[in-house]
């Protein structure tokens, strides 16, 4: 039956049935329990993935290798996050894959592609929301085109603590255009240090956003956010 | 995006706020413009300061719509009929839609001062609405409220509220953030299940020990072939963050078939059954059994010759079934002999419904019936259940931490990637 539905994903396209490919779906949730017999299944979703099976069969194959690829599988997902046509789920794949090579590997796709497609893996990089992601975002903050600044700040308030807040708030400081992106990713910093108990640290960053020359939602956020200190003081 | 370009020309939208509490910068801006008039001829028109049957332009909340097709339209119909909403302008990925519309607002206000926009940026970039209106697929949701949040907007998003787990906090945060009034959109939860709650908050059922919730289908993935496109769509808007596909009329049809018929049915876009109509079913259960401030610990998943089933198990020892064998909707067991003390059933502030209730709400800033982290809740009871059907297995989960326990495959499932450029 596997073999079959592996047949069948070489023709599989718009329009094709899609129970022409549950067994490998039902191999995906079967090999929850033996490590061996999902190795083997990655491999094989690895060679289709390098073969040339259509757009939406790939795409298939990338929600499969999501649930279950490890960084064997980095290499191919790489390089179909540079493509126009499966960067996305390539990237949803690259996403969930555990170890520094998924991450290595999106942190390159944003610095070589450009466009939509780089802040797609700029936006990859958040969503792994792992600390060591900062460093690769860092830079992207200077970048000429605002979209590319705002995916970053984005990532960056999606990973918070203090290690993102370091680097927004300069950004911040520096920024002529619009911040929101900018301001709400610092605030969600401050979040994150505040569920963290690091109180002091999301109080200082809230008094940052306090004064004056902020505009009144800000303010009214940073008032909510030193509230919350308050309340976590008192807490503990 | 020009700000200034973006400005309403309707009557109630004599002021123009920044954000915070725009209830109080209107009636300020009046007070203010009626000091000018001392200097200056100034006009303000009987709309504008109100009458008998309706209040003053400054009493009013400016609103906007965003997705107005089946459902959209419903919730634009709801708000449009209120007296102290001005409806000002609507967003779409259809052109037909934006006309009608836009004729609709205008034939109901007798002007032509509605404004379309075919992107939301530009409709959340105007200074002067207080509050939006939600009615996307559901694969747009989260970023829609919580960029609303972002610009200072209020919300009334349809039902359901998420398309993944991780969404709901993300959405709860951003509302908690900025402090806005953020609403989910079943008025089902408490106009159908009036036979079953009346009776659980007055004690009758003693403790609840389950309640079963019939629903389905899942979701299932979209394969549709591509069509001509016969409507005048930016199809790529409208898919959005949504993996890329062919247009197909099925695939976007805002029908309210989960049986493959529209996007409700298919996994890039609905939670399929489970959420579309497991928001109403799950909302009503767990408000029966008051647990709406809860998630779930645990999903039992079940598997026999009588069927496959699910059993949510909670903190407090109550157990939601999902479809279990030989049960009827909300049918409850509880414990035989057992009288609780009652308890007063929580209703909708204002009036008119969970529209009113939302509308109320953003006046007075308190919480509204279907505060967002509740629809949260709900729509977690679906995902979980979503998530295990497709593993086919029980699974433990984190609510604290939201995520779950000893299974990084489950945990890869929590959200997923959007099309670029599209992020949370």
């Amino acid at each position: 039956m596997l073999d079959q539905a592996f047949e069948a994903l070489k023709k599989y396209d718009y329009g094709t049935p899609i129970s022409e490919l549950q067994a490998i779906e039902d191999a995906v949730v079967a090999s929850h329990t033996d490590a061996a017999v999902r190795q083997d299944l990655e491999k094989r979703l690895i060679a289709a993935l390098d073969s040339g099976i259509s757009r939406d069969a790939k795409d298939y194959v990338c929600r499969k290798v999501a649930m279950i690829g490890s960084p064997a599988a980095v290499p191919v997902l790489s390089k179909l996050a540079a493509s126009e046509e499966n960067s996305h789920l390539a990237r949803h794949a690259l996403e969930r894959i555990p170890g520094p090579e998924a991450a290595a590997a999106l942190a390159t796709a944003a610095t070589q592609l450009t466009g939509k497609l780089k802040i797609g893996a700029i936006a990859s990089i958040g969503a792994r929301r792992e600390t060591a992601g900062v460093a690769s975002l860092a830079p992207f903050l200077k970048d000429a085109d605002p979209a590319v600044v705002r995916s970053a700040a984005l990532s960056l308030g999606t990973i918070g603590g203090a290690e993102a807040a370091a680097v927004l708030q300069p950004a911040i400081q520096s920024a002529t255009g619009d911040k929101t992106a900018l301001i709400d990713s610092l605030l969600q910093c401050a979040e994150s240090l505040l569920n963290s108990k690091k109180t002091a640290e999301a109080k200082a960053i809230y008094e940052s956003l306090s004064g004056d020359q902020q505009p009144r939602l800000i303010r009214l956020a940073a008032t909510r956010g030193l509230l919350a200190c308050g309340a976590k003081a008192v807490e503990s | 995006m020009n700000r200034t370009s973006g400005k309403p020309t309707c009557k109630a939208n004599v002021a123009s706020v920044a954000d915070g509490h725009r209830g109080a910068t209107r009636r300020q801006f009046l007070k203010a413009a009626g000091a000018a008039a001392i200097g200056a001829p100034l006009i303000i028109t009987s709309s504008a300061l109100g009458n008998a049957d309706r209040p003053a332009a400054s009493d009013r909340i400016v609103m906007a719509g965003i997705g107005i097709g089946n459902q959209g339209r419903g919730d634009q119909g709801a708000f449009l009929g209120r007296n102290d909403v001005q409806y000002v302008a609507m967003c779409d990925v259809r052109d037909a839609n934006r006309k009608q519309c836009k004729a609709n607002i205008d034939n109901h206000y007798q002007n032509k001062d509605c404004k379309t926009y075919g992107d939301f940026r530009e409709l959340l970039a105007r200074d002067d609405i207080d509050a939006v209106h939600i009615a996307t697929p559901d694969h747009w949701h989260a970023i829609l409220v919580i960029e609303a949040c972002r610009s200072g907007k209020d919300v009334y998003c349809q039902k359901p509220e998420t398309l993944t787990l991780r969404e709901g906090p993300l959405m709860v945060a951003a509302a908690r953030r900025y402090g806005r009034v953020v609403s989910g959109g079943s008025q089902r939860v408490m106009e159908d299940y009036r036979g079953m709650l009346e009776p659980a908050w007055a004690g009758e059922f003693g403790t609840i020990k389950s309640i079963n919730v019939n629903v389905g289908p899942l979701p299932q993935l979209c394969n549709l072939p591509a069509e001509d496109m016969n409507e005048d769509i930016d199809w790529d808007m409208w898919l959005g963050p949504a993996s890329w596909g062919p247009y197909n009329s099925k695939r976007c049809s805002g029908s309210y078939s989960i049986n493959g018929a529209s996007w409700r049915s298919f996994s890039d876009y609905s939670g399929g059954g489970m959420t579309d109509w497991g928001a109403h079913h799950f909302g009503g259960a767990t408000f029966v059994c008051d647990v709406r401030e809860l998630q779930p610990t645990e999903v039992v998943y079940n598997d026999n010759a009588q069927g496959k089933w699910l059993d949510y198990i909670y903190p407090n020892g109550l157990t939601i079934h999902h479809n279990k064998p030989n049960s009827g909707n909300l049918q409850i067991v509880g414990t035989p002999g057992e009288k609780l003390a009652p308890k007063p059933i929580p209703e909708y502030k204002g009036w008119g419904g969970i529209y009113g209730d939302f509308i109320h709400c953003v006046k007075t800033r308190e919480t509204p019936f279907r505060d967002i982290e509740r629809g949260v809740n709900t729509c977690v009871l679906a995902h979980l259940g979503n998530i295990a059907y497709q593993l086919r297995r029980s699974l433990k989960w984190d609510a604290a931490a939201q995520q779950f326990v000893d299974d990084e495959e489950a945990n890869r499932m929590v959200d997923r990637g959007r099309r670029e450029p599209w992020q949370l």
